[in-house]
């Protein structure tokens, strides 16, 4: 399974980061297939393409704050989490995906 | 009207933002009262009219920034009188603003340090008028009032009590012109001053004598004209002029105690432990009488940052809070109570948590201090081997204690005319001996520059009678009134010379514009050793003698000058204002002839260059010198010298460490190059040294933290940051971190948190690592606790370093890997945290962190 993620928090210089450090992390685990999107103080990071996102079954959003480019997802399914709980429980984020 | 007497008016409107206060309102008068005239001051806002002889009626008249007010003069010297007011109006009223040394009023917010506030700890909160910490047992002062059931002593010779009036005023103004005799700071000199203007104010004694001649004592007549004036100032809308009046309080009080022969209020406390003192207001001289040896802080109720007492007790360092409301209520007479007047703090109760934090802080605090004189120790050097002396402006003794504490060099530039300031006679050879004397002392070895006497037409010494001068900046001034002063100039160069012998002292002339008077100042300095070695007092001969380079002539006389003198200091403030002929004070067009102009700049160059061909030292003092900006350029100009403000030497220390000469060279080669001020402003701008500052040091790793709670590991944190001077305001910087945690908590599991923010409080980028002993609540995700923090801080920047933020990120994806956390966690010293954390980063250690990447150039000022 192919899934595309965004990550965006307020300040920018942490959490974002490590929400998408851990996201790759357990998509690895579940043997999906993910491209984690950064929206932090340097901007956008690891950008997701048109064909990125075509290609996804899934997008996950793991953000405190609105997420940039949010039309681009248009026809995709989308979770939608707060940024701690990829933190907290990433793990019940792609258990959900499996249901 | 007789044919001899005539009137005339002009109108003007108040430059001053805080109005006609006490101090302008006693200039004002003092030049009122030169005339026989009338003079009356017409408040056109208010319709209030005051006697211009009357310090008092000035003051009580209200006059607030940008007031009209309308001057009435009538008498036999009606036109000169008109002339002179109309002139100190115009010319000197504009310069009255400028505040007594250190009255920037505070804005800090007084939240108590979270620490604090989760160890409910009770904190007053106050504004903080004078810096420090104080600890000490309370000692309340009940308000000073006038008594009013004082009895009704018959008053029935007026005449006689006419007479005890005029002795007991008398008698007031000599205790103060005593007290002002040996008032070693200008700062409590010209707060004396206004007392000495307010006890002989014509208003007052008119009132007075009103009084008894319509049958009161002496006594009564005392109270009464006091609660009259009292009452008077007490309801102005001005904040200012209400605070006066506790000034005049205590000057009818001193009367009283005159006309009585006791003092009834006995309002002096001895001070027997350390004492925290706590009053409603406090008369300057009130506070002048309480051991300074016992007292370790006030705390006043009055908001009065600019209140006399307010002013004295920073000259003198005392932890002082202000407006701190219902104070004597509060607090408890006899109990341990902390000022915090950093903060703008007491603590009321010393409770073990209170305690806690406060025996950190003193460590936070002294740490902070030492790291400051470990760079006072080391001269400071350029990254590449030039060293420059970095020395301190200073005005008084206690300037200079702190200029040496902040690690000066030297003093570049130690001002003497304020001792000549607001008197009535120049201070003598004995008295100038002892102030040398104590400086020298704090200077040590260190070289020391004392500057004779720099006085004219714009200041007011009466024993000199100066004439008043429309220009007086271009007038008859600093060397140029030597040759009409020379008993003067040679008390204060006997004063110096006798100094010189104990340590490293050097005499300056300022004002030099002529070969003529260097030749003559030399003289002088001869006649006095001359006088000094025939009465068998010792000096050191060789002393230096050099002179200020403040009058562009002198740059095209170097070959002539430099071989009478041993060293030059431009003195930037007047040679700006010469060099473009732009009046300084004159906000209009002063803004637009910058020292960094690079037609100034170009000057500049020149004359240093030739200065060094001559193969003379050359420094730098004034405005230009202490602006950190342009510390880049002063390098590239090669100055040998640079004298800054006394508490910024630290900061010019530690900035000059991170520059590379042969950088600035090459910047102040562009500078030269470039067409106005902004073109050299924006080549500064793109000079950022703050970014080159690595993002982590190991003062930064705290391995083995004892904190105990999370309030107190951030407190940890933020003090490591401000001991290494990466920030200045802890309180701004904990708000940051604080109201980033309010989101949800940054703990994030096992067992570690990263807090961060991005934010102005710090000065640098700054990774900061603790390690705790015993884990501690981080109110995290998973409930779990904390026992290794990171903490990250961005600076909030124009120009923000993406490649620290780049860093960061990285560092955040990293605490995501188990191994990466296991290996922080087990590491056992701090210089591994580093050496493995820029390994694991891909930062260079120790050095730049931005030097590596693309997007900043290696050197910001290659082309």
């Amino acid at each position: 399974m192919k899934i595309v993620a965004v990550t965006a928090c307020p300040t920018g210089i942490a959490h974002t980061y490590m929400a998408a450090a851990r996201l790759e992390k357990v998509a690895k685990n579940f043997g999906y297939e993910i491209k984690v999107e950064t929206q932090g103080a340097m901007g956008i990071e690891n950008k997701l393409t048109e064909n990125d996102i075509r290609q996804a079954q899934f997008a996950i959003f793991a953000v405190d704050i609105e997420v940039e480019g949010k039309e681009r997802f248009h026809g995709v399914k989308v979770i939608q989490v707060p940024l701690q709980e990829a933190l907290k429980n990433p793990e019940s984020i792609f258990a959900k995906l499996q249901r | 009207m007789t044919q001899k007497s005539r009137t005339s008016q002009f109108v003007f409107s108040c430059p001053l933002s805080s109005g006609l206060h006490a101090r302008p309102a006693s200039h004002l008068a003092e030049v009122a009262n030169q005339f026989s005239s009338d003079c009356t001051l017409t408040n056109l806002r208010n319709g209030l009219v005051a006697n211009g002889k009357s310090v008092l009626g000035i003051i009580a008249s209200d006059i607030r920034h940008n007031d009209r007010c309308a001057v009435q003069v009538s008498g036999p010297d009606e036109s000169a009188a008109h002339a002179a007011l109309r002139r100190f109006v115009e010319d000197a009223l504009p310069q009255c603003d400028v505040p007594l040394a250190g009255i920037a009023e505070s804005s800090r917010s007084t939240v108590p340090p979270k620490q604090l506030r989760a160890g409910n700890v009770t904190c007053i909160s106050g504004t903080p008028v004078s810096g420090g910490i104080g600890y000490g047992k309370v000692v309340i002062l009940q308000k000073m009032t006038l008594p009013g059931n004082l009895g009704t002593q018959a008053g029935t010779d007026s005449q006689r009590e006419v007479e005890r009036i005029k002795e007991a005023v008398t008698a007031v103004r000599h205790r103060i012109s005593e007290k002002l005799k040996y008032s070693l700071t200008p700062t409590g000199a010209a707060v004396l001053q206004a007392d000495l203007a307010m006890a002989s104010d014509a208003l007052l004694v008119q009132k007075l004598k009103e009084q008894v001649l319509g049958g009161k004592s002496a006594a009564q007549a005392v109270v009464e004209t006091g609660e009259f004036f009292i009452d008077l100032l007490g309801h102005s809308e001005n904040e200012y002029i209400r605070q006066r009046s506790a000034d005049i309080e205590e000057i009818c009080l001193q009367l009283l105690e005159q006309v009585c022969g006791t003092s009834p209020a006995a309002a002096v406390v001895e001070l027997r432990e350390p004492s925290v003192v706590v009053a409603e207001a406090l008369a300057p001289q009130q506070l002048l009488e309480l051991d300074r040896h016992w007292l370790k802080g006030l705390v006043l109720e009055h908001s009065a940052a600019t209140s006399h007492a307010a002013i004295l007790a920073r000259s003198l360092g005392i932890p002082t809070l202000a407006g701190v409301q219902k104070a004597r209520l509060a607090l408890t007479p006899g109990s341990e109570v902390v000022v915090d007047a950093n903060r703008g703090l007491v603590v009321p109760q010393f409770s073990p948590a209170a305690r806690r934090f406060y025996q950190r802080e003193q460590q936070t605090l002294k740490r902070r201090k030492d790291g400051w004189s470990r760079h006072a120790d080391q001269s400071a050097m350029t990254l590449d081997g030039t060293r420059v002396e970095v020395a301190a402006n200073a005005s008084s003794g206690e300037e200079l204690i702190l200029a040496l504490e902040n690690g000066a060099d030297g003093i570049g530039l130690f001002r003497t005319e304020m001792m000549y300031l607001g008197r009535d006679r120049a201070p003598s050879e004995q008295e100038q001996f002892a102030i040398y004397s104590e400086a020298v002392r704090a200077a040590a070895d260190r070289p020391l520059i004392i500057r004779t006497f720099d006085i004219g037409g714009d200041k007011n010494v009466p024993y000199l009678n100066l004439p008043r001068e429309d220009n007086p900046f271009l007038g008859y001034r600093g060397a140029r009134i030597y040759a009409d002063h020379r008993e003067l100039l040679q008390a204060q160069l006997r004063a110096i010379l006798r100094v010189s012998t104990e340590g490293c002292v050097q005499i300056m002339a300022p004002m030099i514009s002529s070969l003529e008077e260097v030749v003559q100042f030399k003289a002088e300095v001869e006649q006095a050793k001359q006088h000094l070695a025939q009465n068998g007092i010792a000096f050191r001969p060789d002393i230096k003698i050099g002179i200020m380079v403040e009058v562009p002539s002198l740059a095209f006389f170097l070959d002539e000058l430099s071989p009478q003198v041993d060293f030059f200091s431009i003195g930037t403030n007047d040679l700006v204002q010469y060099f473009f002929a732009a009046d300084r004070s004159n906000p209009r067009i002063a803004s637009r002839f910058p020292a960094r102009h690079p037609a100034f700049l170009r000057f500049l160059e020149q004359l240093v260059q030739d200065i060094h061909r001559a193969g003379k030292w050359v420094g730098m003092c004034g405005e230009m010198a202490g602006d950190l900006r342009n510390l880049p350029l002063l390098l590239g100009l090669g100055l040998d010298e640079i004298s800054v403000p006394a508490a910024e030497v630290h900061e010019f220390k530690r900035s000059l460490a991170r520059l590379r000469t042969s950088d600035c060279v090459s910047l102040l080669d562009r500078a030269l190059a470039c067409k106005d001020t902004s073109e050299v402003d924006n080549l500064l701008a793109t000079h950022q040294p703050l970014h080159r500052e690595p993002l982590l040091t190991e003062e930064l790793v705290l391995l083995g933290s004892t904190s105990q709670s999370k309030e107190e590991v951030i407190q940890e944190m933020v003090d490591a940051l401000y001991i290494a001077s990466r920030t200045d305001d802890r309180s701004l910087l904990e708000e940051a971190l604080w109201s980033r945690e309010a989101d949800y908590s940054t703990g994030l599991g096992h067992g570690f948190a990263t807090p961060h923010c991005k934010t102005d409080a710090v000065n640098a980028d700054s990774i900061c690592v603790l390690r705790l002993k015993e884990p501690v609540n981080w109110d995290s995700v998973n409930g779990e606790s904390v026992s290794m923090v990171v903490l990250l801080a961005l600076r909030n920047s124009e120009f923000a370093n993406t490649t620290h933020m780049q860093v960061f990120s990285t560092l955040a994806r990293k605490l995501m890997n188990e191994e990466f956390r296991q290996h922080l966690l087990k590491i056992t010293t701090a210089n591994q945290v580093t050496t493995y954390l820029a390994e694991q980063l891909g930062i260079p250690l120790g050095a730049n962190g931005d030097s590596s990447t693309a997007e900043q150039p290696a050197s910001p000022f290659s082309p």
